[in-house]
Formats: structure tokens, sequence, C-alpha cells
């Protein structure tokens, strides 16, 4: 297995917050799909996922509920939250802003 | 709203951890499960699929304790659970918890009831309107032998009216006086001060009842108008509410009390209860001879007290001209009310801060040395703690959270002890020294409290703490029962420990040896007197009563021709002032055939007015030529006793028997009076300062303003017994006069003493303590070597070791310790002591004695520490201790 690409802490939480965006998640999905979605370039490592969770739980972005997993196992699904959503638009923005910066940069040297 | 969902979370967390706790655990249990599925879907077998599952998943434990951090209730839940845990540990091991807390609380209850006391004499402001602003004012006469004298009236108004720094002087008279009240109830003798009007406006304090004195009440002549303190007004008046405007007697005089100050209040000391204008006359304020004023002053704002002594001095300069006579060498200086109430006490409570730290500081080393002890024995328990994901810090705080319990447990011990121990030491320092009004465990002593015990938790905690860090997982999981464990930097710091302990002991040891070898001095010092079966009494005259000289003498002559004859009387005698009551008490004298000495230089000898047995009651020497006799009476040749020291200083060496000298100015008719015998120097001011030229007149010959009233009766038995006589005896000449005072004369010698004899006893007591903890700790160190060293002791025996081997193995260890201990203390205590030097007397700061009596004593109690640690050592039983580990 490939070595896990570093995250920033700030960014990952943006990855997480979008991913759980599309529907209530439970963390193992949420480190699938991140994996899937940026082929495999992407990897959560486990021990970063948790506290995140729970940190953004505790902030308040996200809420966690109980429900049954796809193969029918009590898992802890989160949910984006309504300040979340409105957080996750503007770190959204400001990723944008960003990276456009970064880029202009990059073609322009 | 987010900010309640987030709160809520947290009390969540706080206190429903269990499902907390639950869900986290089922959370990650199910990331594990999915994975494991999605590899055995992968193809893998399921053993595999855990195993690859479970070593990608890393440290389940750490990863939890991250996700609790995040909750953020951590710090709180962390505290809880230590306190938890530590209480825990501590009652498993009751005998070490007592014995930690016992060290603690003596240590801590030490620092406390010291503190309290500091924190009235030292730091408190005194309880006066900007107290910071308030001085005293002194004459500088210390060319006649008094550097502090009392300021004449007249020195005091010209000062009041020339000086340029002070807002207002006021003044008191320094005289000891009481007053006889009489009225309702007993007749009783209360002291109290005439003062000046302006008083209590210069203090800043108002009356809480009635009002303050005005000028015109102190003007000669005017009604007569007294102020209550707050006691005197409870006890003698039950708290009166409508008091103001009552009268009372006062030494035969109707007064009106005016008003009663607040409670707490005194001035100039906690004696008086009861103030009185002065009304100095005209006369009395350009009176420049007659020192007997205490004058306290208020700074202008920003005035420096630098600029208020040169100020006081430039005054000085020009009163010495206009008044030769009288200001020749006169000097004048302020210093601050504080230093002047604590002045005497100030270096006796620094030297006893000192000894209470270093107890404490004893105390801590013995705590420290047994956690160190202990932490030895939890190593292996530590090292699991890291193993199982607990982070150093987060162990440390732990170990400090039960040092800091432990800590508090002695500070609540501690404060316990000085609910008791701070009233008791405030009660062994007598009134005259410092103003202790409010000595009692307050808001600022609890707070102090908290703050040593969470200290001095850090402070014995720390090391121990820190050896965490250090800790070599792997080794100390291997070390079985970690038995062995402890490496030899942990015995390194131990004997370090003890090592300081046996040194911080010798210091206060050695302190405490001086303090005593000085009282020990003092006491068997020859004061010139002898105090013990002496009875005194003061029988002052009241003056409207006994307005006429034949009057007053009549009355001595007849109380002493009765108290002669009490049964177990051997001689009773008048004076002025018995010793130790008076520092001061003189007048000028000019010795015939001799030039008048220039201003400045003028023979000013303490004067005592007695009667012809005084001298034998008090069993002084005489030195040469006779004592009065019954000839010596009014109309004889007018005569003298001197004292050695006037002999030595006025005639120079020359023999003076039959000499004279006149008190008046020799160019118009002297009154001559002719010297007919010389006495031993007597210590009149205290018995640590040696005595001045003196003289003795008898009261039938000399009438000029000082009057003898103090009566003292040498009797063969118990001073106290007569008492009763006596006073009897007293009222049979005259039923209504007032006696007070009355009390053997050595308690005037333990009075005077008492300062040292509190500083010599706290500070012995403390070096008892110290001395004591030390010893546990040479102790403690020794027995835990022998438990340590049972295995090679025992290999030692089994080789042929003899007991007296094994004994010399453990002795040597604990005089390793003490010798360097000594030598550190012995060092530290020889530069340290020089702070005492003026706290002692005939006894050097370097004093090979008393430093060399206590090593030895630390030395007895050290061989005794080491001896039973060492006879348990000659007893390991080779077989058993083979098989220990």
């Amino acid at each position: 297995m490939s070595k896990p690409t570093d995250l920033v802490q700030g960014t990952l939480d943006l990855l997480i917050l979008k991913t759980v965006a599309l529907e209530p998640m439970h963390g193992w999905a949420v480190a699938q799909r991140i994996r899937q979605v940026s082929g495999n370039v992407l990897q959560v490592n486990q021990g970063a996922l948790y506290p995140a969770l729970h940190r953004l739980e505790q902030q308040g972005w996200i809420q966690a509920e109980w429900g049954e997993s796809e193969n029918n196992r009590r898992a802890k699904y989160y949910a984006l939250t309504k300040a979340g959503k409105k957080y996750l638009q503007h770190e959204e923005a400001n990723w944008e802003r960003l990276s456009t910066a970064i880029g202009l940069v990059l073609k322009t040297v | 709203m987010r900010w309640l969902k987030s709160t809520s979370h947290r009390f969540r967390s706080l206190f429903r951890k269990n499902v907390v706790e639950r869900e986290l655990d089922q959370e990650l249990r199910f990331h594990l499960e999915r994975q494991i599925a999605e590899y055995v879907v992968a193809g893998m077998s399921r053993e595999e699929a855990r195993r690859t599952a479970l070593r990608e998943f890393g440290g389940v434990e750490q990863m939890k304790e991250q996700c609790r951090d995040e909750r953020r209730v951590n710090l709180i839940e962390t505290l809880l659970q230590d306190i938890r845990y530590g209480v825990r540990t501590l009652r498993k091991n009751p005998g070490f918890t007592f014995f930690a807390v016992v060290a603690l609380a003596l240590g801590i209850a030490a620092n406390t009831a010291i503190f309290s006391i500091a924190d009235v004499v030292l730091l408190r402001p005194l309880p006066y309107r900007d107290a910071g602003r308030l001085v005293k004012v002194w004459e500088d006469s210390a060319a006649y032998g008094f550097p502090r004298d009392t300021p004449a009236p007249g020195n005091f108004f010209d000062w009041k009216a020339r000086n340029a720094v002070f807002e207002d002087m006021a003044a008191t008279s320094g005289f000891h006086h009481s007053f006889n009240l009489t009225g309702d109830g007993n007749p009783e003798e209360i002291p109290g001060k005439r003062v000046t009007a302006n008083l209590f406006s210069v203090l800043g304090v108002k009356p809480a009842l009635g009002r303050d004195f005005r000028a015109e009440d102190d003007i000669p002549g005017s009604a007569h108008v007294a102020i209550l303190s707050h006691g005197l007004w409870l006890q003698r008046f039950g708290g009166d509410p409508q008091i103001v405007g009552k009268e009372m007697h006062l030494n035969y005089e109707k007064y009106t009390v005016i008003g009663v100050m607040p409670r707490g209040f005194q001035f100039p000391d906690r004696e008086a209860q009861l103030w009185v204008p002065a009304q100095f006359t005209k006369e009395q304020l350009a009176n420049h001879g007659n020192h007997f004023l205490n004058v306290v002053a208020r700074l202008k704002p920003g005035i420096s007290l630098k600029t208020a002594n040169a100020n006081l001095a430039t005054i000085a300069k020009q009163l010495e001209k206009e008044h030769p006579e009288e200001n020749a060498k006169v000097g004048a200086y302020a210093i601050p009310l504080r230093e002047e109430t604590s002045g005497d006490i100030r270096p006796a409570i620094l030297v006893l801060v000192g000894a209470v730290c270093f107890v404490l500081l004893i105390a801590c080393a013995n705590v420290a040395n047994l956690l160190l002890a202990r932490a030895s024995g939890r190593r292996r328990e530590m090292a699991l703690r890291l193993t199982l994901g607990a982070s150093c810090g987060r162990v440390i705080r732990q170990m400090l959270t039960e040092s800091v319990l432990l800590a508090t447990l002695g500070g609540v011990a501690g404060l316990l002890l000085s609910f008791w121990g701070t009233p008791f030491l405030a009660s062994l320092i007598p009134a005259g020294i410092a103003p202790l009004s409010g000595t009692e465990v307050n808001g600022r002593v609890l707070l102090f409290t908290l703050v040593v015990s969470i200290a001095t938790g850090m402070l014995f905690g720390i090391i121990p703490a820190l050896r965490v860090s250090e800790l070599d997982l792997v080794d100390s999981l291997k070390q079985g029962g970690g038995r062995s464990g402890l490496g030899s930097g942990g015995r390194r710091l131990r004997d370090a420990l003890v090592v300081c302990e046996v040194a911080l002991a010798i210091v206060l040891l050695s302190g405490a040896a001086l303090m005593i070898r000085s009282l020990e001095n003092l006491y068997h010092l020859d004061p010139g007197f002898r105090a013990d079966h002496v009875l005194v009494m003061r029988t002052p005259l009241p003056r409207q009563k006994y307005e006429e000289f034949v009057r007053r003498t009549a009355f001595y002559d007849q109380v002493l021709e009765r108290v002669d004859h009490i049964p177990g009387v051997i001689a009773a005698g008048y004076t002025t002032w018995v010793p130790l009551t008076n520092t001061g008490g003189a007048t000028g004298i000019l010795v015939e055939n001799q030039p008048v000495p220039p201003p400045g230089q003028r023979l000013i000898p303490n004067v005592r007015i007695v009667s012809k047995d005084y001298i034998r009651a008090l069993r002084m020497k005489l030195v040469k030529g006779r004592l009065f006799d019954e000839h010596d009476g009014a109309g004889t040749q007018a005569v003298a006793l001197i004292n050695e020291t006037i002999a030595r200083e006025y005639w120079h060496g020359a023999n003076p028997i039959g000499r004279r000298f006149t008190r008046g100015d020799p160019q118009e008719k002297p009154e001559w009076i002719t010297v007919v015998g010389i006495v031993g120097d007597v210590h009149q001011a205290g018995l640590d300062i040696p005595a001045r030229p003196e003289m003795y007149l008898p009261y039938q010959q000399q009438d000029f303003g000082f009057e003898p009233e103090y009566l003292a009766v040498w009797t063969s038995g118990d001073p106290m017994l007569l008492a009763e006589a006596v006073r009897t005896e007293v009222w049979t000449v005259d039923k209504e006069q007032p006696v007070a005072g009355v009390m053997p004369l050595e308690n005037l010698v333990d009075d005077n003493l008492a300062a040292r004899r509190v500083q010599a006893s706290l500070l012995g007591g403390f070096a008892g303590m110290a001395l004591l903890l030390a010893s546990l700790g040479i102790y403690a160190v020794l027995s835990f070597a022998v438990t340590q060293r049972t295995q090679e002791i025992g290999v030692r025996v089994a080789l042929g070791a003899e007991p007296g081997d094994v004994l010399h193995l453990v002795f040597s260890q604990g005089l390793k310790l003490f010798l360097i201990g000594a030598a550190l203390g012995l060092a530290s205590a020889l530069g340290l002591s020089r702070t005492l030097t003026h706290l002692l007397y005939g006894v050097s700061a370097h004093d090979p004695v008393s430093f060399a009596s206590v090593t030895i004593l630390l030395a007895g109690v050290t061989l005794l520490a080491c001896y039973i640690p060492a006879r348990r050592a000659t007893r390991v039983d080779p077989m058993v201790a083979l098989r220990y580990e």
C-alpha cells in the first residue's frame, strides 16, 4: 500500500465536510469515499479521521446518529448540520481562491 | 445556538461518560470489522485480513485518547480521574499517607502561624488613615546617652510651628499614665494617655460615637473631657449607647465622656484605654529641658522621609542656638510609624519566617523522598501506562495531582493545627512589643496556606514526576516485581535530599542554640540587683490630695513603717522607678570645684528618689562609704548615693565620698548634695543595656517633680503571699489610695526578656521539628536501602560476613550522608548566623560550643536512626533473602 499523502488539518476537515454533505455516512465510508473519489491519491488514516470527526462534531459542523449499516450493523452516521453547510460553502470558496492563486503563481513563473 | 450544542456535547462527555465511551468503542470496532470484511472480499483469509487491518489501524487506545482530547473535556475529566485515582492510592498506603500528611501539616502549620503574625506586624497597614505618611519624631540626644529621646514640649511646639514638611504634629505624654476611675462600680486603674487635641485627626481616625477633641478642650482650665476605647466602653459601661455626655471621675476629678473610638483602634500601644487632652500650659510649651513626649506627625503628600529629616535637622540647629543650655547637641529625626511599632520585633520575625521556611523545606524533602521510594515501586505501573497510550505529560500530571492532593491534605491538617497554634503564638508575644490585635486566621492567611500547600505539592512532587520521563519502558517492564528497580540516579537523588535535610536541620539547630545561649547569658547576667523574693507595686499619689510635700513624705514614712512590721518582710523601700521600668528619668548636675562644662557636655545622670532601705530591698551592692540611714532626713545635710559609673566618669578615679554637687546654678546659692556612698551599677533600661551614670537621693530631702511611687518589698518567702498584707497596710494609711501593678519583680525581668525568650523557644521548637523530620528522613532512606539490598546482604552473610560487617555497611551509608550534610549545614550556618548577630548577647555568631553541640546532637540522632534499619539488616536470613525477589 502506498504511503498516504499527508493532509493538512484544515484540508482534511474540508474533505470530510464535503463528503458527508452528499448523504449521512459512517467513518469507514468517509475514508473509502475520499480514497475512491481522489483516485486512490488521498488515503485518510484512521488515526487522523476519527479525531477529526469528533472535533467537527464538537464544533457543531456535523452531527452523529446511530443507524443500520449496509451490512446490518449498528454504525455511527455523520451528517452535515445547517451551520456546517454554511461553513463548508465558506471554506470551499476560500479553497477556490487559494488554489487559483497558487495556480496563477505556478503558471506565471 | 452552536455553542449550546457544543456545551451540551461536553456535558454529555463529562457526565454520561460510560455511554460516550461505549459509543467510541463501538464506532472504532465497526470500522475495524468493515475493513476486515473488505479484505476478505479482496481474497484474504479471515485471519490474515484481521491481522492486516489491526496492523494498519494502529494504536486503538492512543486514537481513543485523541478523540477524547477533541471533545475538550479532558482537562476537567482527567483531573477528576486523577484525584479519584490519587485518593485511592493514598488510601491504599495509610502509613505513607499518614506520615506525609503529618510532616506537611507541621511544616504548613508553622508557616501559617508565623505568617499570620508577620502579616499583622509587618505587612498589614497600620489601622490609621493613609498610615504610610505617619511618622514618629524623636529627639536625638545621643551625646547624653539617649539616641532616641522623648521630645521636650518646647521642642515639639517649635518643630510644629516652624516645619514645612508635616501636615500636622500631635503629641502624647510619654509618662506611664493611669487614671483611677471611680464612680459607679469598683475603683479601677485604667491605663490612658494625655494627648494633644489633634491626635486623632493626625492619625485620621474619627470616634465611632460622639465627637473628637476640639482645640478649646486643650486649653488649660477648660472643662475636663475624655474619649474612651471601644473595649473600655464595652467592659466598664456595658456598651451604653447614651454614654456621650455622661460624667465619670478620674483621679478624683469630674470628666465628661465626649466620644468612643472605633473597635480595634489603639494608640500608642494596646494598653491605652482612655484619652484626655493634655492641656499643656504656656510654661510647659516653652520648656526645652523636660523630655517626656511622644510625637507623631503626618507628612505632607509627596514629602519624603529624607526631606522631612533634613527640615527637622535645620530646625534642631536653630533651637541649639536659641536654647544652648538645654538644646546643645540635641538633634531631631523622624522614622516611619510602621518601623517604630514593629522595629524591635521585625528582625526576630524575619528570622522566624526563615526558620519555618526551612522546616517546610525539610518536610518537602522528606515527602519527596518517600514519593521517590514509592515511585521506584511504581515504575512498572508507570511503564505500563505509557505503553498503553498515556502521554508522558499525562503521567506527570497525574503524579503531580497526587502530590498536590497530599499537600492539600497536609494543608488542611496544618490549618486545623494553626487555628490552635496561632492564638497560642500570639499570646506568647508580650503586649508591649507589638500591636497584635487581629492575629487570627483570616482570608489572607487562608490564601497563604492554600498557595503554600499547592506550591509545596508541586515542589516535592516535581522531582519524582519528572523521573517518569526518563523511564526506559522495555527495561522497566522486564524487571519483574520492580524490587531492584531504583537506578543509581534515583538513589543519588534520595541521598541528596537527605543531605539537604541534614544541612537545613544543622542551620536551624545552630541558630536556636545561639539564641538559647544568649538567653542563658542574660538570665545569668548580674544586673546589679536581685529580683527574686521582691514584691513590687505602685501607689501613685493623686496630686490634688497630696499637694504638699510633707503630706507626701508622711505617707511614705507611714507605709514603710507599717510594711516593715509585717512578718516575713526583710526590707521595704520606695523608689521613683524600680529597674526595667524607665530608661531615663535624668537631671543635670554640676560638680563642686569643677569648671562648668560647655553646653552639650553637661552631666545628666539618672536620678532615683528613694527611701533609705530601697538599696537593701533590691540587694544592690554597696561598693564604698555608707547607705542612707535614719539620720538622713528633712533638715539634715543633703546626701546622695552614686553608682560606679558616676564615680568613674564624673570624678575620674578620685574618691568621690564627701565630695559635693548641685542640681542648681553654682553661681547663686547652690544647694550642695554630699556623696556618702557608692553603689554597684544597676541595669535600669534593660538587662542587655549597660548602666548609665545614676544617683540615689532620699525622698525626705528632694522635691522636684519625680515622685517615688514604686514600693519594693524584699520578703523571706514567696513575695505574692504578702501582697494582700502590704496592700492592707497601704489602705490603713489611706483607704482611698489606688494600688496598681502588684507583682513579683521577677515578672519585670521576664517581661524584659520575653521577646528573646519567645524567639529562642520558637526557634528551638522549629529546630526540634527539623531534627525530628531530618532523622525520620535518614531512617526512611536507610530502611529503604536495607530492603533494597536484602538480597545483597543475604549473599554477604551466606559468604561469611559477620553481623558487625553488616552493621558497618548500613552505618557507613548513614554516616556518609550525615557527614556531607553536616559539613554543608555548618558552612551555611556560619554564613547565616551573622544575620543573627544583633539578636545575640554575650555569644559570638560563630560560637564553637553551639556549633559543636548541635553537630553532636544531630550525630547522635543519626546513629539512632541508622541503628534500627541496621539491626534489621543483621537479622537477614540468607535463605530467605536469596529467595526474596
